[in-house]
């Protein structure tokens, strides 16, 4: 059917006839070719104006439309109706926008009329190829998402399920309830904010139409209008809702407190929490920021977070319990460990790490003092048995874990006594026996026998016996030679067996003068040992400088106070004997150079530095290797010469026998060697259980990303008292005393609680319902909606960036939230209004738009700040009856019911008033009477002055902002952000509460600034309008898509990757791309894209643009 | 009358379009040269579109679309992003100025950002002059 086009220019009153020559742009028009008849008319949205069209199309038998007038945004949809009624396609309908894309935008009534007459001229060269196009119509889900559990999404969510329909209500927050639950009263009646908000809460917690989602967030949203498939993440809350009864069992207990966000910090809450008391739902929840760097950082995966906690609250017993969950060394530990701990500590970045070590040492010091209880047996749970062949703490670590986890477990030692390294290597000024002792009886107590004096090589020997796994920790005891001409001579000496020597009570001979050889702990613990032996004179023979020395920083330099002499970059190279005995030794100077494999700078020999010292005791610590003759002979071994063992599972070559700690390190930490026991008792029980000894390892911890360090007052770290150096080189006394209980305490209590949980699992115990569960993962649900209404909120904007009112800094200058909890009867000072010592304030000073009506800052107003700061001259009447309150304003805006009435009734109460936007707040006093005040510094903007004003308190009103993730949220439910990131309303006044997509509204604070009465109104606006496309049941799915001509294509399939909805499949029979109508949204990248000009878009086919591009161009 | 750069703006309806309908309300004044096609999203810009608005008597053209991450259709913008340089590179090729096309961001609440882009696009454009598809070095595209 030819096209006979219409084409209708609206004068839209004077808004376009006032700069656009409408006649002349319709003489113009008429004159095309294509046109059957153009009209000009005053108003073409009118009813007149449609009516005309009407007409025109039924007598003349018109079959296009072009309507010129406003912008498609606005009246598209009405002409595309007044079409429908007139019997034509929608489709076949163009608008041309002179209005706010010409006469609006120009002074020039020429350069208005121009381009006016393109773009008509546009519309009707494109109108020309438009096609009728026809939609479907797609069910609409009934169940709706309301994201956000304040106010408004409350209340949007009561209104939806009183009708009768599901709503999924998602908070992130552990309860519902929002700022508004935070505030004290409301203007401008004074309503008890909780007591009119905690009805509907409860009512949204119990309403068989709601499903309550806190602590979740939405993640994903895909699909459209009356159709979304919505991926919610439900954070782990570590306790069972369902179970949890709010008894605050679990709170009592636990041992961690951190600032209460819901209070805004001005009181604590535990780890272990509940928001308020009136939480929706009332369950508790367990604030777990990922893993303690401490933890995640131990080797052996020791909780130290859990018994530092513990600590700071007095509770040894339990603390030390925390420990023996990964292993029983507290006294080992706590004196050798090289504590990688303390390295990590995030205290560290405020002054200095807390001292875990020593806080370890005190719990088993505070253990043995106090008398330790007899561990009670573990009971044999499988029916098993393992061999463990070394007792050091690799053995025993794994000893210890495989008993506990029910198995029969011997250890076989060679020496005399257990403990390995730890009782022959390590001395007792360090270590005493007795605290080894002690630890080794209670792994012994709890069912391991310990077979001393018995050396086990024979692998098949052992399995004969019964034993269905070994575990080899045999050590490296066997020490390196240098390779020097003449170290066989006697008096030179080998660290280990020096060190052996010494502990076994055995008398060594020394000379006068000793020398020992190396820069490890074995080197610093033989030269302490042997002038403890006497020596006159011990030095230390270092090949490099001091920072490359391994041995413990804190050893080498009580070594030093002791007297023990160091000589760096010097290096032995022969060894002189006389008769066969030492006499001198030949040292040649050193210098670094490169950096070698283990990254430290390689020592390379100074030509000719060679000089000579008169030694009598040589002692060689330069290293130490496994001893294969005490090995099973079937045994691989890695190129170091060590015990080859898989470096996840600790498995040997030969099956069912693994291996760990020195035998396949070499000489390392105890710390170390604890976790190879530990990773190959895990590795015993899944080989002896008959699974995977692979999956899931190794352990993936998240160290906690940020941990808050802002305030946190500067305090040193707890230092033991030593032995005065006379008396540590007389005896083989221990060297450092341990802390004290309080000194525990104080130190305990420096830490910052990194994760917030510690994870001393207290709780557990304490919930009579089994209630917490520290296992708990996050999961993602998925469910199906046909709405959805975003009620995210708002966030208080933070003072601290405006620096001249010096929020942060100045103790008693606080937010308008904070005063709010402040001022509640069930806030952190029980209603009490106090500054920060504790005194009654005489004088406050309120501060109006602190952040809003700042260009520097937001620009808008916020719109609430003005009557909530009245409400508070209110407040503080009444609970300071005698108290002076200013209030600083620039303009009072009091535009609704009863706020103006509520301005004046603030005014008879007493309050002063002050226009003028305060310059700054200062501690800076220039009087005595303003000593000790805060002084606000502000122009009096009625009467032309500048003024200083004293307070004791100031109240600063600080603006509403977006969420910081505001635009990640727009993005997630594909809307948009304006400036200030508040979400955009599909239109400023015509429809504040949908946005540009379909199905998605917006109602709150999320929206702009407003007040609880608003939000709540544009809360039940977007639930009526869910209603509406509920109650209609259907909604008509998207005309304007892609098309492919399977003749065109050519199968190159460019555009399947190209489609963002993944709505175009390749049909592999036809060898063409195929686009599903139900998922393309017509966005056009795979038209534009195809190489074929194969896919057709429908209402932008590339016929109609380049039409109209030839008419704006004609 | 004296020359007037004609200048074809491609316009997304989501943002850009939106952002030119608020430069609109907002009775923000600014040069008239760019008429504007409205499409879906600024990726449905075919290059052969830019080529024809050159054809038709076009001195520049501008393509406007959401701000990166906001798109509409997810990631149009960044297919747009990715394929406009491609097109100057070709039009280089063809002895066109490739200043002659300018792909810009503007949301719908920048209303002034988009009086600034068409007023700074025309002044561009006039400093070019008209374009002339038979002028220079067009020769070898012609064929």
């Amino acid at each position: 059917m030819e096209p006979k086009i219409g084409v209708y220019i609206c004068d839209c009153g004077s808004n376009i006839l006032g700069k656009v020559d409408v006649p002349k742009v319709v003489e113009y028009i008429q004159n095309l070719p294509t046109v059957t008849i153009a009209r000009e008319y005053r108003f073409m949205c009118s009813g007149p104006g449609q009516d005309l069209i009407e007409q025109d199309i039924k007598e003349m038998g018109l079959n296009r439309v072009v309507v010129a007038s406003c912008s498609p945004q606005m009246h598209e949809p009405t002409f595309r109706r007044l079409m429908q009624r007139a019997g034509l396609n929608p489709y076949l309908f163009e608008m041309a926008n002179i209005r706010e894309h010409a006469s609006w935008v120009t002074d020039d009534p020429d350069a208005a009329t121009e381009k006016a007459r393109a773009l008509v001229s546009a519309a009707v060269r494109r109108v020309y190829y438009q096609e009728p196009l026809e939609t479907r119509e797609v069910p609409v889900h009934p169940d709706t998402l309301v994201v956000g559990g304040g106010i408004a999404g409350i209340q949007a969510a009561l209104e939806i399920a009183d009708s009768g329909h599901k709503v999924y209500l998602v908070e992130r927050e552990p309860s519902i309830g929002g700022h508004m639950i935070q505030l004290d009263k409301t203007f401008p009646t004074l309503d008890c904010s909780a007591c009119i908000l905690t009805p509907k809460m409860t009512l949204s917690g119990t309403h068989p139409f709601i499903e309550l989602m806190t602590y979740s967030e939405v993640t994903e949203v895909s699909g459209f209008i009356g159709n979304f498939k919505v991926k919610i993440r439900k954070k782990p809350r570590y306790i069972d809702v369902d179970e949890c009864n709010g008894c605050s069992d679990c709170e009592k207990v636990c041992p961690v407190t951190v600032p209460s966000e819901f209070n805004m910090k001005l009181g604590t809450r535990k780890a272990t929490y509940r928001p308020f008391p009136q939480a929706v739902p009332s369950a508790y929840v367990i604030d777990k920021q990922g893993k303690s760097p401490c933890s995640v950082t131990c080797p052996a995966g020791v909780n130290a977070h859990g018994y530092v906690a513990l600590i700071s609250q007095g509770k040894f017993k339990e603390a030390i319990e925390v420990l023996r969950r990964t292993m029983p060394f507290a006294g080992v530990c706590g004196r050798v460990c090289t504590h990688p701990c303390e390295t990590e500590c995030e205290r560290g970045k405020v002054d200095q790490p807390i001292a875990i070590r020593a806080l370890k040492r005190f719990m088993a010091d505070y253990e043995l003092k106090n008398g330790r209880e007899k561990a009670q047996p573990v009971e044999r749970t499988k029916k098993d048995k393992v061999a463990v062949v070394g007792s050091g703490p690799a053995g025993l670590a794994c000893a210890y874990d495989l008993v506990k986890a029910g198995y029969t477990v011997t250890v076989f030692e060679a020496a005399d006594k257990a403990g390995g390294m730890l009782r022959y290597g390590i001395p007792e000024y360090r270590l005493p026996k007795s605290i080894l002792d002690s630890e080794i009886d209670y792994v012994k107590e709890l069912g391991v026998e310990i077979k001393t004096k018995t050396t086990v090589k024979d692998i098949d020997e052992i399995k004969k016996q019964g034993y269905k796994a070994v575990f080899l920790a045999n050590g490296a005891w066997v020490s390196q030679k240098m390779n020097i001409p003449g170290e066989d001579a006697e008096g030179v000496m080998h660290a280990i067996e020096f060190l052996k020597q010494v502990s076994e009570g055995k008398k060594v001979e020394l000379g006068n003068k000793v020398a020992v050889v190396g820069g490890g702990n074995a080197a610093v613990d033989a030269a302490r040992t042997a002038l403890r032996l006497g020596a006159k004179d011990v030095s230390i023979i270092y090949r490099r400088s001091r920072a490359e020395m391994p041995a413990i920083a804190s050893e080498i330099d009580e070594m030093e106070e002791e007297g023990v002499k160091i000589r760096y970059l010097t290096n032995p190279v022969e060894v002189i004997a006389a008769n066969g005995k030492l006499a001198k030794v030949r040292c040649i100077r050193m210098e670094l150079g490169e950096p070698d494999a283990s990254g430290r700078r390689r020592p390379v020999p100074v030509d000719g530095s060679e000089f000579e010292m008169e030694i009598g005791t040589l002692i060689m610590a330069t290293g130490q290797a496994v001893n294969k003759s005490m090995l099973p002979g079937n045994i691989a071994y890695s190129e170091s010469g060590t015990v080859k063992a898989d470096e996840i599972t600790y498995e040997t070559s030969v099956k069912g026998v693994f291996a760990g700690g020195d035998v396949v390190a070499g000489p390392a930490t105890v710390i170390e060697a604890v976790a190879a026991g530990k990773e190959a008792a895990i590795s015993i029980d899944r080989y002896l259980q008959g699974t995977d000894m692979k999956e899931g390892r190794p352990e993936e911890k998240e160290r906690v990303k940020d941990v808050p360090k802002k305030g946190v007052a500067k305090q040193p770290r707890a230092t033991m008292s030593k032995l005065p150096v006379a008396e540590r080189t007389r005896s083989f006394k221990e060297v450092e005393a341990g802390l004290d209980e309080n000194a525990a305490i104080e130190e305990a209590n420096r830490c910052l609680n990194c994760a917030v949980c510690c994870e001393c699992l207290l709780c557990v115990s304490a919930c009579e319902r089994n209630a917490v569960r520290h296992d708990m993962k996050e999961e993602i649900v998925e469910v199906d909606v046909g709405n959805i209404i975003l009620a995210t909120g708002f966030k208080e904007f933070d003072p601290s960036v405006m620096q001249q009112y010096g929020y942060g800094r100045l103790p008693n200058v606080i937010t308008g939230l904070e005063f709010e909890r402040m001022v509640n009867s069930a806030g952190p000072t029980s209603g009490k209004i106090m500054l920060k010592n504790g005194e009654e304030p005489k004088s406050l000073a309120i501060v109006h738009c602190v952040g809003s009506r700042d260009i520097n800052y937001h620009e808008y107003c916020s719109s609430v700040c003005c009557m909530y700061s009245l409400k508070f001259s209110h407040l503080l009447r009444e609970h300071l009856p005698n108290a002076e309150v200013y209030e600083f304003y620039i303009d009072i805006r009091a535009p609704r019911k009863g706020f103006e009435e509520f301005y004046n009734r603030i005014l008879k109460e007493g309050t002063i008033l002050y226009r003028g936007r305060p310059g700054e707040i200062t501690d800076v006093a220039e009087t005595p009477y303003e000593q000790g005040k805060l002084i606000v510094k502000f122009e009096n903007t009625l009467i032309g002055e500048k003024e200083r004003l004293p307070v004791d308190m100031v109240i600063l009103s600080a603006a509403l902002e977006p969420h910081e993730n505001a635009r990640d949220v727009a993005r997630i439910f594909n809307i948009s952000c304006g400036e200030g990131d508040f979400f955009i309303e599909r239109h400023p006044k015509l429809d504040p509460v949908a946005t540009m997509t379909e199905g998605v509204f917006i109602a709150g604070c999320c929206e702009s600034p407003k007040d609880i009465r608003d939000s709540v109104a544009q809360a039940s606006a977007a639930a009526a309008r869910v209603l509406a496309l509920i109650s209609k049941g259907k909604v008509e799915t998207e005309a304007t898509i892609a098309e492919i001509d399977e003749e065109r294509c050519s199968g190159c399939r460019v555009c399947n990757l190209l489609c963002p909805y993944g709505a175009i499949d390749f049909d592999e029979e036809k060898k063409v791309s195929k686009i599903n109508d139900a998922i393309c949204k017509g966005c056009g990248a795979c038209v534009a894209a195809c190489p074929s000009a194969a896919i057709k878009h429908k209402h932008y086919t590339t016929q109609e643009i380049m039409a109209q591009i030839e008419g704006i161009l004609a | 009358m004296s020359w007037e750069p004609k200048i074809v703006g491609f316009l997304c309806n989501w943002c850009s379009y939106r952002g030119a309908d608020l430069a609109g309300t907002s009775r923000i004044h600014f040069a008239p040269n760019v008429k504007v096609i409205r499409v879906p999203c600024s990726t449905r810009v075919e290059p052969s579109f830019v080529i024809k608005a050159f054809q038709s008597g076009a001195d520049g053209v501008l393509i406007l679309g959401c701000h990166p991450g906001d798109c509409h259709y997810i990631e149009g913008n960044y297919k747009t992003m990715r394929r406009v340089p491609l097109l100057k590179k070709m039009l280089k090729q063809f002895g066109i100025e490739p200043e002659r096309v300018r792909l810009d961001w503007v949301s719908a609440s920048e209303g002034q950002k988009y009086a600034t882009v068409v007023n700074e696009m025309t002044e561009k454009v006039r400093e070019l002059g008209p374009f002339n598809a038979n002028n220079g070095e067009g020769q070898h595209g012609k064929n």
